[in-house]
């Protein structure tokens, strides 16, 4: 990585073939000529840390951006409801983790202390005099208002932060000015902290661009999870749930500008989990043909709800709750397409066929009331099967007898689908049960044809 | 021998003899056929466990002997999934199942309906699942039986008859064939003694019976005045 021209970070190869750091772009290329050279981009590196704030929302409301690349929360409020400092700090770092982001985490009783142990690796300091050890053990350069000074500070024979402690404030303040002070102060605990915290857009949207081209829809997951992960943030901040998002694939621009792709992802059931939504699109993705190589994804909250908070009855019913169920229905449809998962519409219709149908679980359909007392066989054939006839009886693996008297269903005139049947139960030599019908004669044709319609399961 | 058994259960409930049925452990749902709930360890359909009807074709009476089950645990949803032809919705409301209850779910692929029927018992929101399915691997069943027992739910597998002779993790297995009034139930396997003779059970609402323009057939032993057409109709 190079900012103006010189080495600003090299990885362990790059070090180990002899680039240090500072060094021209001309003799990194010298020692290591299949080095891949990037230029910092600080627009984008800003974008990144905007990302993890955005991520971290989900521990607590309070999420600063802070000087040189760091993020700053406070959980003192939120250390309840995750369970403690050790299990909030597992779960921020895997947040962060998920966002292809490393770094160091600390914890500390101040936030200009946090920052400052951050600085210098991982530790966690709960109590105010761990914090002050660790504080005093630190070189003075961490303190950015320091730094000015430092030739000084070194020429008094000062290294560590206590050494500049154990100064005169007076003095100190005469010539290093108040900020030095005010910032050590507010390191130790002596002076409150302001900070400003993150302030949420009213919409979200977030864009990606993928390191690489990308031909799987699979493959997209990794960088979609990123997204979903700081809108999950996002919700749980403004205590939102969401109900509707759009997720746009951009396309590489070939000879032809392709169409991004575009997948709507509907709720029923709000939710502001991380692990239903990546299920959910890991399902969607599964079923999409690219059109052309991604090179970007952005995803928009289309539709929000105000979250509901979970409900705290004492004994959970055995089935888990309605949303449970919600969630099921939403994974199956996105896998299997919303015109596999069905529930019954009923039709005020005398035609069998007609009268059952079946629509998807989401349609605004209304079904009509159950007749009463209609025996109808649970099983109907889509396409009514033609019987065969011997002896002039109808023959189905066997010789099928007529055990009731007709019901004759003539229906159908007003739409095109007129049918004429009389509909009979038939028995096998087996025992089993038919539910056959008769064309009736018309003036067409006198031939007596059976069909096979239902099953009697 | 006759009032012993009994005895010896009732001294403490661990005390069991190795002709009796296993003591069910978990749940389990009345299958509202008294000659067939004797046979089944626990009194009736386990539930969270695998049970497997096996059956010569679709149609023989399968859904008539889940009914009454069916029922008492329709109040939460009813999916079946992979059903082999068109259920009839007013069929099932006719049996007591209420419409909205009922989910139906169709999976173009086997590997879909295997996964649907997991995710399914794994979510545990629905009291019922009843799987059709003609080619089954055995460690899909097993994982299918590991799924069941993480929930509370009526896991109904129907499968062909042929594939009584292959071993099944099942906690309880039934072949079924159509018989007059009803069915016959083979026990193939269940927790406890072996029963070699099947079960005859009759199916209510029989398909005929019912009809209100039913008629009682020629040859059954049935009373006199149901033959023809009920007054009720000629009124």
């Amino acid at each position: 990585m190079l900012e103006r021209d010189k080495v600003l970070i090299a990885d362990a190869r790059a070090r180990e073939a002899g680039v240090r750091l500072g060094m021209k772009r001309g003799g990194v290329l010298t020692l290591a000529p299949q080095a891949l050279l990037y230029d910092r981009d600080t627009l984008k590196e800003a974008d990144l840390l905007h990302a993890v704030a955005f991520a971290l929302l989900q521990f607590s409301p309070m999420v600063a951006l802070c000087a040189e690349e760091t993020v700053l929360v406070d959980v003192s409020a939120s250390l309840r409801l995750f369970g403690g400092v050790l299990r909030i700090c597992h779960q921020i770092r895997a947040t962060v983790r998920t966002l292809g982001v490393s770094g160091f985490m600390c914890v500390a009783p101040t936030g200009q202390g946090a920052w400052l142990l951050a600085r210098r690796g991982r530790r966690r300091a709960l109590k105010m005099s761990s914090l002050e050890r660790h504080l005093n053990g630190l070189p003075f350069s961490a303190v950015p208002e320091i730094r000015p000074f430092a030739d000084w500070f070194e020429g008094l024979g000062c290294s560590a932060l206590s050494d500049i402690r154990r100064l005169p404030r007076a003095g100190l303040k005469k010539r290093c000015g108040a900020g030095m002070l005010d910032s050590m102060d507010r390191a130790y605990g002596l002076s409150p902290e302001l900070y400003e915290w993150l302030e949420l857009p009213l919409t979200f949207r977030a864009r990606v661009e993928l390191p690489d081209r990308v031909e799987h829809a699979e493959a997209i997951l990794f960088s979609a999870r990123r997204l979903i992960v700081q809108m999950c943030g996002w919700l749980s901040a403004q205590q939102l749930a969401l109900t509707h998002a759009t997720l746009i694939l951009e396309h590489e621009r070939g000879r032809d500008a392709v169409e991004p792709t575009t997948l709507e992802i509907a709720l029923a059931e709000p939710t502001w989990k991380e692990g239903h939504l990546v299920r959910l699109l890991k399902e969607r993705l599964g079923r999409v043909e690219l059109a052309a190589a991604v090179l970007a994804v952005s995803l928009t909250a289309t539709k929000v709800q105000p979250a509901e908070p979970p409900s705290d009855s004492l004994f959970p019913e055995p089935g888990g709750t309605p949303e449970d169920h919600n969630r099921l229905l939403e994974l199956l449809t996105a896998r299997l397409g919303a015109e596999n998962v069905l529930r019954p519409a009923l039709t005020a219709d005398h035609r069998p066929e007609h009268a059952n149908r079946w629509v998807p679980v989401h349609a605004d359909t209304k079904s009509a009331g159950v007749p009463a007392e209609l025996p109808r066989p649970v099983w109907l054939l889509d396409e009514p099967v033609r019987l065969l006839i011997k002896q002039h009886r109808p023959f189905y693996g066997s010789p099928l007898r007529l055990v009731s008297t007709g019901e004759r269903i003539e229906s159908g005139w007003f739409d095109g689908g007129s049918t004429a049947r009389d509909y009979f139960v038939a028995e096998a030599d087996d025992k089993s049960c038919y539910w056959i019908f008769r064309e009736r004669p018309s003036a067409t044709s006198e031939e007596v044809v059976w069909y096979l319609h239902g099953l009697f399961g | 021998m006759s009032a012993l058994p009994k005895h010896v259960e009732s001294i403490h409930p661990a005390l069991w003899l190795g002709a009796q049925l296993a003591r069910g452990t978990g749940r389990t749902v009345d299958t509202g056929y008294a000659a067939l709930s004797a046979e089944l360890p626990g009194g009736g359909w386990p539930l969270s466990a695998l049970v497997e009807l096996l059956v010569q074709q679709p149609g023989v009476g399968e859904f008539r002997l889940l009914q009454p089950a069916l029922q008492q645990v329709c109040k939460r949803p009813v999916a079946l999934l992979q059903a082999p032809h068109t259920p009839n919705a007013q069929a099932l409301a006719y049996l007591g199942l209420p419409v909205d209850k009922v989910l139906r779910v169709r999976a173009p692929k086997t590997a879909d309906a295997l996964w649907s029927a997991e995710q399914i018992l794994r979510t545990g929101s629905c009291g019922a699942l009843l799987f059709w399915q003609q080619h089954i691997r055995s460690d899909a069943l097993r994982r299918l039986h590991l799924a069941a027992q993480s929930s509370e739910t009526l896991f109904v597998l129907v499968r062909p008859l042929a594939c009584a002779p292959d071993a099944s993790p099942a906690a309880l297995r039934l072949g079924l064939r159509p018989a007059a009034g009803g069915l016959v139930v083979d026990v193939i396997k269940r927790r406890g003694p072996t029963r070699d003779e099947s079960i005859a059970v009759t199916l209510q609402p029989s398909p005929i019976l019912l009809s209100p323009y039913g008629r009682i057939r020629r040859h059954s032993p049935a009373p006199t005045v149901a033959r023809g057409i009920p007054s009720a109709v000629v009124a």
